[in-house]
Formats: structure tokens, C-alpha cells, sequence
């Protein structure tokens, strides 16, 4: 009996020193901008996806230049889960006080409070953005061996026989779907999207393996499938050519009016005091713009496009409009 | 001969002793995350990503590597020693390993799989570096419904898992798909079973489900019979394989790697599916498939050899096409891209002589692996000398952290107690729990192919039957589930005797 009782023992002290652990030691003395940030006291940056995926590695590049800036340690807390909901409503519902901010990517962020059944807690209001780091565009590509060798051609065949071609996405109201949504208001072409919610790899693995015939991506994805000449990229779209693809047309030269892509920036929760969220938005501009960090954002494909945090949030919320126009389209369930 | 060339400068690379260090490290570091139940290889690689920033990009590579396919070895131990699970693919392990170390076989069952895992890894290593490109093509041969199809094969081998009453193991295995449908619908994006949960968007986390129902559960259960010993430690005479064992285990090693190696080749499989669709294999295939459950060689050598074949195979499309396989390869490329190399054909060509280096270091980390592990069978076979209740306590510690760290969130951790419950309750009422690890796994693959391949046919169902491939996939799926029903309709004097 008493080796019952002492196993029961261990195992509830265990249970609950641990559980107690999760409990958050969150900051209690508001900062009043000048003694920002407190010697000592770590900044936490929430990244709202596993560790190392694309958000993380630009937070992690980021990091070290942040932390020389502000001159106190800055923590990368990874917080996965939702599509980014999890982490956006760790981010909001923290204390204005700057010691918390977080990796705010859109479509994720823009997306989640517009749909209702996803009980998101959060709104842009919820979030006072600090900087636009950059800008994944979107492209559209087909098969090496495609009849299609225009944007046009592809377009025009969508459009005479709506819902011919298959096209992938990297699931339900993300930026991919969004994407093709868009194309679909601006020029009427019509896909049949396929959505593979795993994510980027699974698409591509999909497309390559030819079961699907239109690859809808960012340039990061697609900048080696066409070095291999694995996929041939008919259109890019943003306003200008990007450097990693420029032989690839944009929309706009082809005539349409469609701009898409995916956005990372950094956030801080709402009623962040204004010299705080100064210093932070100075700290991440030069870590945004630091040529090293720069170029290792380049190398992973990703072109380092900086906002300040007002033109960040005008951004988002043209970005927003946008998504409220063609949501019909990417909620109606095929 | 080219390659042999490449691949010995490859070997000349990884044989400093930085990097053999850094492969002996990572070695160490996967079998240490492995033990540890409910850290993943996933979450282990990652955590790990940051302190190899700064280090070369080879030897940060081969140490990221080998602490991949580490964890896939350390996951066995605990199955095997104390019925808990260290990784998912190690689940269906527990059956016969726990068996066999009752019977006081574990230091058998642990050098087999070790020796299992050697093999398996060694072979798709092999295979990567001969014919890694006609491989890796192979693999995209497999869309969506030819995934659908291998799903129901998969799902088929239910009947194979039954043990005594096919109606328990359907209970468990439709818990199983229960369990696998909460979190948002993958196509619909509408969320299910959430009651309104945020932390549910996402389902429940399938390492606290399986660190709860197997381990936790296990631990609940030793208060009824508190004052029977738990299983003695055996002596070191006994950690050696007899010749029987050798044998027996030969042909599972075999089949465990083929089934491990290409599944591994296909994206999007993970190395559960390896592990479960393996020990289904003994099951149906092996001459002693009745022992299968009772602590039979088989059980663990199959399983093990197929999760480490799974581990290197599925190498070989992040080598050939840049493609992530798994979740824990999605991670190791993000190493690759943080080390401004890009996982492709073109790594070959820009960076020929780190990608060889790699390879390299795949066959020695396999070697060190075993040099590691067979010398400490016996250690860890000591771990149950430890009195039980320090030991109960321990592990009761490792597996609440573990849990809390999937997501670093308490929530998991009360869904691990919460699937404690269940096994307790699952086992009490003698419901069999690897149909419900089964579906848990296939489950979630299972639907989300299942409906690409419909958004890809605009809702034709013919597209399973008229592509090649799925069409005799289902055929196999459906014989597997009817075989059970043509045996009982024939008389009792024309059934031969699989053994005779």
C-alpha cells in the first residue's frame, strides 16, 4: 500500500509544479517610454508557426539586430497552431507594454477575424503594426510541357471553359486561394481549385507529379522548380517584375489588374504607448534593413520590402478590402 | 563510377573529426529526444535549428540529420522497457516489445531493433545515393488517389489487428477516426468538434493523445496490482539475441524494410504509417503471426527497421526534388535553407561536396548509431531495476513535459491526463488499443486525400478506379477486408494449416 501511496504522491507534486509552470508571469508596471525597455527585462517576439519555417527564420534573422538595438534580450516563443490563430490571440491579448510583439503575416492575420465561425478574438484594430518586412508575390505556373505559353492563353482557356484545369492551393482561404479568387474577379478565368492543406511541399509534390495542372505559389517556391525547368512561370502578381524571376511578366503588363501575394511584418498588441512603439518601429527598421539580414532573406527567395508601421497598417487594411470583396468566392464550398 | 568517387570524397569530408563529432553529437542527441516520450523528432530538430546557426553548413547538417533519425531508435526504448511510447512511430512497438520484456527479452528485443534499424537505414541510404533520381520520380507517381488507395489498404489491415473480437477493434478503431476529425475540416475550413476551443482548431495533438492512451494509461494501471513486482531486469546473459531470435527476426527486418523504404519515398507519408503498415505486414505475412501480441521477435525488429528505412528513404525527395516528405523533413530543409542551401538537384552541382559529405555521414551515423546503442542495451535495460514507484514518478515527469512542449502550452498536457483516461478505461474494458492508433494515423491522411482526389475529378469517383495504380491498390484493400469473411464460409476440413 504505501508504495501506492508514495507513487500517487510524486505523481500529483509533478503534475502540479509543472502545470503551475505554464502559468503567465506576464509584466505588471506599465513602461512610460523613456526607461524602454528596463535593463534586463527580455522583449518576447511571438512567432505565430513552428520553428523553422519562413516566419520564424526571418524573426531569428531579425532577433540578434533587434536585441543590439534595444539593448536587452529579445526571445523568439513560437506559438503554432490555428493557422496562426493561436499566437495572434497570445499576441493581442498581451499587455501593451512593448515587451511583447509578435510576426503578424498576411493573409493569416486578415483572414481569420473575417470569417465568424472561426471565433477569433481579434480584429486589426486588435494590433498596432510596427513594420512590413516583405512580400512573397504570387505567381501562377503550369506544366513544362503546357500548350499554354502566355498568361493569356491560360487565361483565355479558363475562361471559355470555366473550371477545365485543376489549380492548387495551399488550402481554404489562403493566400493561394485568394489568389486565383482574385483572378477570377478581375478577368472572369475560372479554376477548379484543389486544396492541399498541408501546405506549399504537398502542392508542389502534386504538381510535379502532374496530377494537378496549374501551380498557384509565391516566387520563394518557385524560383528553383524553374531554374530546373521543372515549371514554367506565365505570370507574377505584383507591380513590378521580381528580381528572382525576371523574365516573368507581371499581371499588369499583361493587362490585369491583380496583385496578390503573401505579407510578413511585425505587430505589437493595440494601445501600445506611442514613444514605446517608436523605439520598437526604429529598432526594426534597422534590423529590417540590415544588409545581412537582407541578403540572407534574399537567398531564401524572399525580397525585403520595408514599411513603417503607419504605412504597414494602411496597407493591411487596402489588403483587407480586397480579401472582403472576393470572400464569397473562396467561402463557397465546392 | 562517378558516384562511387563523389560519395568517397563524400566519406573523406565526414571523417574529420569535427565532423564525425558532430555526427556522434547528433547520434546522442536524437536517441536522448527519442527517449524521452512525447519530444518528437520534430520538436527536436527545431529546438536545435538556433544553436547550429553559427556552425559550418556541413557539420550543422550532418548533426541535424543524424539527430533525425536518433529519435527514431531512442523511441524504441521506452516502448519496449516500459510500455510508453518515446515517438509516435514506436507506438505499435509497445505491443510485442513490452511483451517480450515480461518475459524478460528486452535486451533481445532492444538489440534486434537496433540492428533492424542499422539495416533499414544502411539499405535506403544505399539507395539514395545509386538511384535517388528514378526513386524520387517514382514517389510523384503517387497524387491523391493513389494516396486515397494506399490509405485503404492501410486502414484494411484493421482486420489483421483484431486479436480475439472484431467488434472491440472496430469500437477502437472508430474512436480513432473520432478522435482524428476534431480541429478545422482541411477542405471546408469550417471547424469540428471544437465546442467553440480556440486550442482545438487544430485537433488534438497526436503525440499527447498517444503519449496518454499508451503511456499514461500503462502507469494508471499499475495502481491495481501495485504490490505484484513489476517485470525484473534481466541478466546479462540474457541481453543477447538467441540464434532462434536472429532467425526469426530476419525476414521482419526484410519486410520492414521494404515497407519502410517505399513509403518513405512517397510525400506525405510519415514514419507511423511505416511502423503500423509494418507490424500489419507480420501480422498477415509472418510464420509465427499467431505468437504476434505475446512478445513474438517479429513485432519489434519489423517495426523499428521500417521506421529508420521511412527515415532515410524519405531523403531522397528533399535530395532529388527539394521536396519535404514529413513534417520532421520540412524542418531539416528549413536547416538547409538557414545555411543558404537550396535541398535539390542543384545542391549536387553548387554544392556537391557538402551534399556527398551528408550522405556520408548518413552510413556512419547509421554505424555509430549501433556501435551507440547495442553496448547500452544493457543501461537501459537497468532502468528497470529502478523501484517502481521513483520510476513511475520519472516518467510521469518526462511525459508531462513532452507534452507541454509540442506546443509549449499547458493545454496538451491536460489532453494527455484526459487520453490517460481513456487507455485506462480502453484497457479495463479489454478493447485492443493499436486499431486506434491505426486509425488515428491513416485517419487524417486518409480524408485529406480522399478529397483532393475529388476536387481533382470534380467529384468523379471513377478516379480511383480507372488510374492503374489506386484501381489495384483497392483492389488489395478489399480482398485484405474480405478475407476474414471467405475463410468462414469454408469448411473447416479444407482450410490448410498456414504452418503445416
Amino acid at each position: 500500500m504505501s508504495r501506492t501511496k508514495i507513487t500517487a504522491a510524486i505523481a500529483a507534486a509533478a503534475l502540479i509544479a509543472l502545470t503551475g509552470c505554464g502559468a503567465n508571469a506576464s509584466a505588471n508596471n506599465p513602461a512610460s517610454g523613456d526607461d524602454f525597455p528596463k535593463k534586463g527585462k527580455s522583449i518576447d517576439l511571438i512567432v505565430a508557426f513552428g520553428s523553422g519555417g519562413a516566419v520564424d527564420t526571418a524573426a531569428r534573422l531579425v532577433q540578434p539586430i533587434l536585441e543590439k538595438e534595444l539593448g536587452t534580450n529579445v526571445e523568439v516563443i513560437n506559438k503554432p497552431g490555428a493557422g496562426g490563430q493561436i499566437g495572434y490571440t497570445a499576441l493581442t491579448g498581451a499587455k501593451p507594454d512593448g515587451y511583447t510583439i509578435g510576426a503578424t503575416g498576411s493573409p493569416s492575420v486578415v483572414v481569420s477575424p473575417l470569417d465568424p465561425t472561426r471565433g477569433a478574438k481579434y480584429t486589426r484594430a486588435s494590433f498596432e503594426p510596427l513594420g512590413r518586412q516583405v512580400i512573397d508575390p504570387a505567381v501562377i505556373a503550369v506544366q513544362p510541357d503546357s500548350p499554354y505559353k502566355t498568361l493569356k492563353d491560360l487565361l483565355d482557356a479558363a475562361k471559355a471553359n470555366p473550371k477545365s484545369m485543376t489549380a492548387s492551393t495551399t488550402g481554404l482561404q489562403t493566400g493561394e486561394h485568394f489568389a486565383l479568387a482574385q483572378i477570377q474577379e478581375t478577368t472572369g478565368s475560372v479554376f477548379a481549385p484543389v486544396h492541399f492543406s498541408e501546405g506549399a511541399s504537398q502542392a508542389t509534390t502534386a504538381f510535379l507529379g502532374k496530377h494537378v495542372d496549374v501551380l498557384v505559389a509565391n516566387v520563394s517556391d518557385v524560383t528553383d522548380l524553374t531554374k530546373q525547368g521543372k515549371a514554367r512561370v506565365l505570370g507574377i502578381m505584383t507591380a513590378e517584375r521580381s528580381p528572382s524571376l525576371p523574365d516573368v511578366p507581371t499581371f499588369k503588363e499583361a493587362g490585369y489588374d491583380v496583385e496578390a501575394g503573401t505579407v510578413r511584418g511585425y505587430s505589437a498588441p493595440a494601445g501600445l504607448p506611442d514613444a514605446i512603439a517608436k523605439k520598437l518601429e526604429a529598432a526594426l527598421q534597422k534590423a529590417i534593413e540590415d544588409p545581412t539580414v537582407k541578403e540572407k532573406m534574399s537567398a531564401l527567395g524572399l525580397q525585403t520590402s520595408y514599411l513603417s508601421g503607419t504605412d504597414y497598417e494602411k496597407f493591411w487594411a487596402g489588403q483587407e478590402a480586397d480579401f472582403k470583396k472576393v470572400l464569397p468566392l473562396v467561402q463557397k464550398k465546392d | 563510377m562517378d558516384t562511387l568517387n563523389e560519395l568517397l570524397g563524400g566519406f573523406a569530408t565526414a571523417m574529420t573529426w569535427q565532423n564525425l563529432l558532430f555526427a556522434f553529437l547528433g547520434c546522442l542527441l536524437g536517441t536522448i529526444i527519442g527517449v524521452l516520450p512525447g519530444v518528437g523528432p520534430v520538436a527536436g530538430v527545431a529546438l536545435l535549428i538556433p544553436l547550429t546557426l553559427n556552425l559550418d553548413p556541413a557539420g550543422s547538417i550532418i548533426m541535424l540529420c543524424a539527430i533525425f533519425y536518433g529519435t527514431q531508435y531512442g523511441g524504441t526504448i521506452t516502448s519496449v522497457l516500459l510500455n510508453t511510447p518515446g515517438e509516435a512511430s514506436s507506438a505499435i512497438t509497445t505491443i510485442d516489445g513490452y511483451a517480450m520484456t515480461k518475459l524478460g527479452r528486452a535486451g533481445a528485443a532492444l538489440t534486434l531493433a537496433a540492428v533492424g534499424s542499422f539495416v533499414g537505414g544502411t539499405v535506403a541510404t544505399i539507395g539514395l545515393v545509386f538511384a535517388a533520381k528514378p526513386l524520387g520520380e517514382l514517389g510523384l507517381l503517387v497524387g491523391p488517389p493513389e494516396f486515397f488507395a494506399l490509405m485503404v489498404v492501410g486502414i484494411s489491415l484493421l482486420v489483421a489487428l483484431a486479436g480475439k473480437s472484431m467488434v472491440k477493434a472496430i469500437i477502437s478503431g472508430a474512436l480513432g477516426l473520432l478522435i482524428s476529425m476534431v480541429g478545422i475540416d482541411p477542405v471546408a475550413g469550417a471547424p469540428r468538434f471544437t465546442f467553440g476551443m480556440d486550442r482545438l482548431l487544430d485537433g488534438v495533438s497526436f503525440v499527447a493523445v498517444i503519449v496518454g492512451v499508451f503511456g499514461l494509461s500503462e502507469i494508471l494501471s499499475y495502481r491495481k496490482n501495485a504490490e505484484t513486482p513489476l517485470v525484473h531486469a534481466p541478466g546479462m546473459r540474457s541481453l543477447l539475441p538467441t540464434r532462434t531470435e536472429w532467425r526469426r527476426s530476419t525476414p521482419a527486418i526484410a519486410r520492414g524494410t521494404g515497407v519502410g523504404f517505399g513509403l518513405g519515398l512517397i510525400p506525405g507519408m510519415t514514419g507511423s504509417v511505416s511502423s503500423l503498415l509494418s507490424y500489419a505486414a507480420e501480422k498477415k505475412f509472418s510464420r509465427f503471426r499467431h505468437q504476434l501480441g505475446k512478445g513474438a521477435v517479429e513485432g519489434v525488429a519489423g517495426p523499428e527497421t521500417a521506421n529508420n528505412a521511412h527515415a532515410n528513404a524519405a531523403l531522397i525527395p528533399l535530395f532529388t526534388l527539394g521536396i519535404p516528405a514529413s513534417p520532421t523533413i520540412a524542418v531539416l530543409m528549413g536547416a538547409f535553407l538557414q545555411q543558404g542551401l537550396t535541398p535539390g538537384p542543384a545542391l549536387f552541382t553548387e554544392h556537391s561536396e557538402i551534399a556527398w559529405a551528408i550522405i556520408a555521414s548518413l552510413f556512419i551515423g547509421n554505424v555509430l548509431l549501433l556501435l551507440l546503442n547495442v553496448p547500452l542495451v544493457g543501461l537501459w535495460t537497468s532502468i528497470l531495476r529502478v523501484p517502481t514507484p521513483i520510476l513511475t514518478a520519472v516518467i510521469l515527469l518526462f511525459m508531462v513535459i513532452g507534452a507541454y512542449t509540442i506546443n509549449f502550452s499547458v493545454f496538451d498536457v491536460f489532453v494527455m491526463i484526459g487520453f490517460g483516461l481513456l487507455g485506462l478505461a480502453l484497457r479495463n474494458l479489454d478493447i485492443p488499443l493499436a486499431p486506434m492508433v491505426l486509425t488515428l494515423v491513416l485517419g487524417p491522411l486518409m480524408e485529406r486525400s480522399l478529397r483532393e482526389s475529388l476536387e481533382i475529378s470534380q467529384g468523379d469517383f471513377s478516379v480511383f478506379t480507372s488510374r492503374p495504380i489506386s484501381a489495384v491498390l483497392i483492389g488489395v484493400g478489399v480482398l485484405i477486408i474480405c478475407s476474414p469473411l471467405l475463410k468462414f464460409h469454408k469448411p473447416k476440413a479444407l482450410t490448410e494449416d498456414p504452418e503445416a
